[in-house]
């Protein structure tokens, strides 16, 4: 039972506020990923948690225990630095038992979980090498082992595959599916990456600016993303968005054709997904554009149409075999259902709780 | 491989580039580096070489005020000196004042490089302050000491009478042991600044992260220092020491202003030996001979330390 209970946290270095007002509840065995662009405030949230700076005000709570004045080692937390943060004087077998070493355990007891750990992390021919040894993918290992061993109540990862090479990266995802699998215990994963938030995560927190923006299952804020900023954040390739420009009561006008009005709400911008876009004439709502420039990555094709009156080209994701010609006029159509509307103040106008009071 | 044979015979011939160097890319480095070192070769002959081996001559004959023309006297000069306790108790006391300013500049160097490394308010002003006795002519710093030590008015008796640890003023400088620990703490103040100066630039080079991750593991204060940054600062510490003995060997200027070699022998150490007998007593070829033997001391640490540099060059 490991609960950990964010209260009205803010973090101020100085003027600067870098956290404000943070509430989150991550429950027992939960992954969870802190998401957002870079700058936002997701280390600091993450060294709160770790208690390795205070909190300006604010609560943070460990199985109903408040850990603002616990130091980071009695908290039952373990972290895993951006930068691993071995100890370069210590063999691999030595970092990763140090924490039991300090807590005064038993030489055979630290020799067992760090054999343990070394195989479940396929690290134990690596044993007697110091951390300068070995590769970055090693190296990550080991930092994970060095978490393992003591055996946390959760475990902290900040940007851990940022410094590995893109199919490294891959493999490690997995990797750390795996582990969260086998192990269970609650995990606290920061990235800026939002396709390692999708692909990990059971919540992922959004962040910007030091703010949470929306806190939900990947596809939760797939589909119902409150906002702009979470809309355009979450999804790759990423959301168009296209300005409304006018337009009666059933009808949206917008550059290059219009789009059914929501019941409800004014709408000042509207977004569909590359991914809910097709280059047809009988659709629901459809759009006139000129093909500015394709890809063709195998698997699939991205469209680049150039709509009139929008400055970025609208990006339409097709069939991997579709042949597109450049400099052509071309319908994209999409559904009533693929449309998501925002107001002016950048937050969703829902449409699934329609009007009950109006 | 037969296509690995076929690209063999297809190699193609190119001509030579005009913009190639005749003796390849590194052609007419070494000379410049020469040419760099020219300047400093020539002072240093001049200045430490030529001395050096004159004295070498010199430790072989007898030369003093006695003696209109030196008169070569093979090693004569060392056997004498090897039976000399005078030259003995020189180099224990050389020794002693050796081994306590290095121990105590190089703690107290690390312990205020620690404080100065850690982030808080006026840090760069106490850090410029803690440079001075660096740029004081040690001389002034003797002076200084001088006057804490003094008999009749020093800082020291004044303050020790005030808070009741003596009766009367005490000529600290007189004893034995006083003077000893007199000059050590004037040397170890000289040498805190550069030492700390040392420590901190290794302290920056310190990763931030690892010593987070140790506090997460659960390390205080103690294994901090021990676990991780002394083993950071390894390759330091074995320098600063080494240097640190070069120095104090060498330490002249300080010991003679405050007690110059007293009382009668306590603080006589060797460069202070060579200076009495060479300009006290005018035995210049006993002087030379102690010199050499002087050289010889510093000649181990001096390789050590020169190795440990030659090593970082790499
Ligand atoms: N010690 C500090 N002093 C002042 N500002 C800081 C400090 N640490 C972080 N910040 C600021 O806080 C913001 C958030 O930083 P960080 O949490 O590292 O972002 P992220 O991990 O999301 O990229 C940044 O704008 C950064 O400049
Ligand atoms: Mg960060």
């Amino acid at each position: 039972m490991t609960e950990l209970v964010i209260q009205n946290l803010y973090k101020r270095y100085g003027e600067v506020e870098v956290l404000k007002d943070i509430n989150l509840t991550v429950k027992t065995g939960e992954f969870t990923v802190f998401v957002g662009p870079s700058g936002c405030g997701k280390s600091t949230l993450l060294r709160m948690i770790c208690g390795l700076d205070e909190v300006s005000s604010g609560e943070i709570a460990i199985d109903g225990e408040l850990m603002n004045a616990v130091p980071p080692s009695k908290r039952g937390i373990a972290m895993v630095f951006q930068s691993y943060a071995l100890y370069p004087h210590m063999s691999v077998a030595q970092n990763m038992g140090y924490a039991l070493r300090l807590a005064g355990e038993s030489k055979e007891l630290i020799a067992e979980r760090v054999t343990r750990a070394s195989e479940i992390l396929k690290i134990d021919d690596y044993l007697d090498r110091k951390p300068r040894q070995l590769s970055g993918g090693q190296r990550q290992r080991v930092a994970i082992g060095r978490a393992i061993v003591r055996e946390p109540k959760i475990f902290l990862f900040d940007e851990p595959l940022s410094n590995l090479d893109a199919a490294l990266r891959v493999d490690m995802r997995m990797e750390f599916a795996r582990l969260k699998d086998r192990l269970g215990t609650t995990m606290i994963y920061v990235t800026h990456d939002q396709v390692e938030a999708m692909t990990l995560a059971d919540k992922i927190v959004v962040m910007r600016d030091g703010r949470i923006e929306q806190v939900g299952s990947p596809l939760d804020l797939y589909h119902h993303p409150e906002n702009r900023f979470v809309a355009g954040f979450i999804g790759s390739p990423k959301m168009n968005f296209l300005p409304v420009t006018g337009g009666d009561g059933a009808r949206l006008r917008l550059p290059g054709g219009s789009v059914a009005a929501p019941r409800i709400g004014k709408p000042f911008e509207i977004g569909v997904r590359p991914e809910h876009m097709e280059i047809t004439d009988g659709a629901e709502n459809t759009l006139t554009g000129n093909v500015l420039t394709s890809e063709h990555l195998g698997s699939d094709t991205f469209a680049y149409v150039q709509i009139e009156g929008v400055e970025r080209p609208a990006m339409v994701r097709l069939d991997g075999e579709r042949q597109i010609t450049h400099g052509e006029d071309v319908s994209i159509g999409f559904a009533d259902s693929a449309v998501h509307y925002f107001g002016s103040d950048g937050l969703t106008i829902s449409q699934a709780q329609v009007p009950a009071a109006a | 491989m037969p296509t690995d044979l076929s690209q063999a015979a297809d190699a193609r011939t190119f001509r030579p580039s005009p913009h190639a160097k005749r003796g390849g890319l590194r052609a007419g480095q070494g000379r410049f580096g020469v040419m760099l070192l020219l300047p400093a070769l020539i002072a240093f002959s001049l200045i430490v070489l030529s001395p050096f081996v004159q004295a070498l001559g010199l430790s072989l004959y007898k030369y003093t005020i006695s003696t209109p023309e030196p008169i070569f006297v093979g090693l004569a000069n060392f056997k004498k000196l090897l039976a000399d306790p005078t030259v003995r108790g020189s180099f224990v006391t050389t020794a002693v004042y050796v081994f306590f300013t290095t121990f105590f500049s190089i703690t107290l160097g690390l312990a205020w490089a620690i404080i100065l490394n850690e982030p808080f308010k006026g840090r760069n002003a106490l850090r410029g302050i803690s440079l001075l006795p660096w740029i004081m002519p040690a001389t002034v710093s003797a002076f200084i000491f001088g006057w804490i030590f003094n008999s009749r008015y020093g800082v020291l008796n004044a303050v020790a009478m005030e808070f009741g640890f003596i009766e009367h003023p005490q000529a600290w400088l007189s004893t034995t042991s006083g003077a000893m620990t007199a000059i050590v703490m004037v040397k170890v103040w000289l040498s805190i600044p550069l030492f700390m100066s040392f420590f901190l630039a290794g302290l920056a080079s310190m990763d931030r992260e690892q010593i987070e991750a140790a506090r997460v593991d659960g390390a205080g204060n103690y294994n901090v220092l021990k676990d991780h940054i002394l083993p950071h600062l390894r390759p330091v510490i074995l320098v600063v020491v080494v240097l640190g003995m070069i120095g104090n060997l060498q330490q002249f200027d300080s010991i003679y202003a405050l007690t110059g070699g007293g009382p009668v022998r306590a603080t006589s150490v060797l460069s202070v030996e060579v200076y009495r007998r060479a300009f006290e007593q005018w035995d210049i070829g006993m002087a030379a001979t102690i010199g050499v033997l002087w050289v010889a001391t510093i000649l181990p640490p001096a390789y050590f330390y020169l190795r440990q540099l030659m090593k970082g060059a790499e």
